[in-house]
């Protein structure tokens, strides 16, 4: 069958401004949104940049526009598309570097933002091993850890992009995983950060952070849950 | 300047379920709000600093194209205030129910609720600004 593909090119060495190139291109229906780029890097234009990595929806590497939505090119088939003509963009509200490539810093500058990580400064267990937690208080946070970081939630959310200061979805998500973990010792400092002016309060429950995310993450959920605990003072379990 | 532009290239592009229509609808019935609040607070105000030129603003305010945006205002008030209790609802009082079929059928249901309301008074509206402007069911 034949599809279209319209790429959004942006050449920051010759191009003044951004354009859209289109392609045609002879594809199966089991195609991959990424098998389409690769065809067209191969037999069109060697200069297309993209990235990739696994190419399986676990590293997270191609989010992108596709047809006015957030989505991995790795995960979307050309069957999931009704449209004759394929429309790829960059992600909104990051700065654009060449074709679909954006600056991820800002991205990861909200996710360090909000401490990334467990701290527990009591001393280890009598057995000096680890610290334990029921399967009951595991799962209360299982669902926020599936968060690849793809970015597709932070640039498809209207308050992000109004406002780069935003912490943004995925940021939120990581917060949610680290303040409801049980062996976490942090909860005021974390609940003081997304308290902030540029924290969760700028969630605006548009929903688009959830419908995007390619890992299925009640992020809304996440959100208002962080919202829930911060005026409560604590995690609200 | 940049995010102003991202953000409405973002509004205007991207093409989000329900939840982004509902956070547009939200923003510019609480904008188209805002902005009638604020020029009745400043023509009541006219009454004690300029009493005449209130008496021409009210003439203003008996305009047709006022009237049609009175209707219109009416709106906005009806959805901004259902939407902004739906929001609330679930943020504050019921987190485990946002999910995207939760969030899709609310963001419709408030919609046809603001119009349910808005219908009758726009009617009766509609009428009011007919007869009086243009002389029709008397």
């Amino acid at each position: 069958m034949k599809r279209t593909l319209r790429i959004f090119r942006f050449h920051p060495e010759q191009d003044t401004r951004p354009h859209y190139a289109t392609y045609s291109l002879e594809v199966q229906p089991t195609d991959r949104v990424l098998d389409l780029l690769e065809q067209v890097r191969a037999e069109y234009d060697p200069g297309l940049a993209y990235r990739r990595s696994c190419a399986h929806g676990v590293c997270g590497s191609d989010a992108m526009r596709i047809n006015g939505r957030n989505a991995l090119a790795c995960k979307v088939l050309v069957q999931d598309l009704s449209t004759p003509v394929v429309t790829i963009e960059p992600l909104l509200g990051l700065p654009l570097i060449k074709d679909l490539v954006v600056d991820m810093e800002p991205f990861f500058a909200h996710y360090r933002a909000v401490l990334p990580y467990l701290i527990n400064d009591e001393p280890l267990p009598a057995d000096g091993r680890e610290r334990l937690q029921t399967a009951a208080e595991r799962d209360r946070f299982d669902e926020t850890t599936r968060c690849i970081l793809c970015a597709a939630c932070t640039t498809s959310c209207p308050s992000f992009w109004a406002n780069g200061q935003y912490l943004g979805p995925a940021a939120l998500v990581t917060a949610h995983r680290f303040l409801f973990d049980s062996r976490d010792r942090a909860a005021p400092q974390r609940l003081q950060i997304l308290s902030a002016r540029s924290g969760v309060w700028l969630c605006r429950t548009a929903f688009n952070c959830t419908e995007a995310c390619p890992r299925e993450i009640h992020i809304t959920r996440a959100i208002a849950e962080i919202k829930q605990s911060i005026l409560k003072g604590r995690p609200a379990v | 300047m940049a995010h102003l532009k991202t953000a409405l290239t973002g509004y205007v592009s991207y093409r989000g379920r329900e939840g982004q229509w509902a956070f547009l609808l939200h923003r510019i019935s609480g904008l188209g709000t805002g902005l009638f609040l604020t020029i009745h607070i400043v023509d009541i105000a006219l009454v004690y600093f300029a009493p005449q030129l209130f008496l021409e603003v009210l003439q203003l305010y008996r305009s047709t194209l006022f009237g049609i945006g009175e209707i219109f205002l009416v709106f906005c008030v009806f959805y901004h205030g259902v939407n902004g209790l739906r929001i609330a609802l679930f943020d504050l009082k019921a987190a485990q129910r946002w999910n995207i079929p939760t969030a899709r059928g609310s963001a419709r249901l408030v919609l046809i609720i603001a119009l349910v309301l808005w219908l009758p008074c726009a009617v009766w509206m509609l009428r009011s600004l007919l007869l009086h402007n243009f002389g029709l069911f008397q």
